[in-house]
């Protein structure tokens, strides 16, 4: 048992340090849209959330916090950034998760890798 | 309600693997079988270790939960996967023969050590918030921890509970894992 449980470890300490061998593409940690730390990549394309309310994301629009993309204010201002994890898990699964409770088809809800893989859709 | 079929089965396992913890907790009375404890303690890191690895091995990005910036929650779930490991192999002769000379040392550090997993494993599965939304849960959950952690004069009363064998703890927790991810992920 002893020997397993060692062996898991190390395989374990593998996994993190090159990844899983199973589990197909992986994402690049880097510095898009300018973060001050590398990122993981994130998917989101406006044209598949077309049935949202644009001020459901965009609280800019009517709460006077300025303009421009999302990322602009959350991956470079210093006082929003370091929430950037917390504010867009809760906004982004929040929502899916929701839709799911509703039984309504709201993309993922929780497996990180089908949020993180990246795209290149507007 | 659902977070999908592979994340609710990953951790359904994860749940099966700390019911087979508080077991074991329940179970290691005075009549204890020393045997069956032991093998069931092996299956119980088997599913430990079966839910750590469904996710590395599943998602490529979960690691990311698990390296330095990680969430404190995703921590204590490392060091209670650690601990639990600690806990079963160093109970073993030889190994508990070098640790422990003798007995009395050994059971009190043995009950140190799970309580102090089920402390790390309680958080992970509490302050991680997946599945329990509300402070209601979390506390009822807490509470189930903590008595079963501390309730032993209790649980001595209770005598000796039936065995659980490990084929029939693998095949209920397969069967509740497959229940816990079809009732949250099918169309009701």
């Amino acid at each position: 048992m002893k020997t397993i449980f060692v062996f898991s470890i190390l395989s374990m300490a593998l996994i993190i340090a090159f990844g899983s061998p199973f589990a197909g593409e992986q994402p690049v940690r880097d510095h898009y849209f300018e973060s001050p730390e590398p990122v993981l990549p994130m998917t989101f394309a406006h044209i598949h959330h077309a049935t949202v309310n644009c001020i459901d994301c965009h609280h800019n629009y009517n709460d006077d916090t300025g303009g421009g993309l999302c990322m602009n204010c959350h991956m470079t201002n210093e006082d929003v950034w370091p929430l950037l994890e917390n504010q867009f898990h809760d906004l982004c699964r929040g929502c899916h998760a929701e839709k799911a409770a509703l039984g309504e088809d709201g993309g993922p809800p929780r497996r990180c890798v089908d949020c993180h893989l990246g795209d290149d859709l507007p | 309600m659902g977070a999908g079929w592979f994340w609710d089965a990953g951790n359904g396992l994860g749940f099966a693997a700390f019911a087979g913890l508080l077991y074991l907790t329940i179970t290691s009375s005075r009549r204890l079988d020393i045997r069956a404890h032991q093998v069931l303690g092996y299956a119980v890191l088997f599913l430990a270790l079966f839910h750590a690895f469904w996710f590395l091995l599943g998602d490529t990005v979960a690691v990311e939960f698990i390296k330095p910036g990680a969430p404190d929650y995703m921590w204590l779930g490392i060091i209670g996967l650690l601990l639990l490991g600690v806990l079963i192999t160093v109970a073993l002769v030889p190994d508990r023969m070098r640790v422990h000379k003798d007995y009395p040392a050994f059971k009190y550090w043995h009950r140190v050590f799970a309580i102090v997993t089920i402390a790390c494993i309680t958080y992970h599965i509490v302050v991680s918030g997946f599945y329990l939304a509300t402070w209601h849960q979390a506390a009822l959950f807490v509470t189930v921890a903590v008595v079963v952690s501390f309730g032993r004069m209790y649980w001595i009363k209770l005598g000796k509970l039936p065995t659980v064998t490990v084929p029939a703890y693998i095949a209920l927790s397969a069967l509740l894992t497959a229940m816990f991810a079809a009732v949250r992920n099918l169309p009701l």
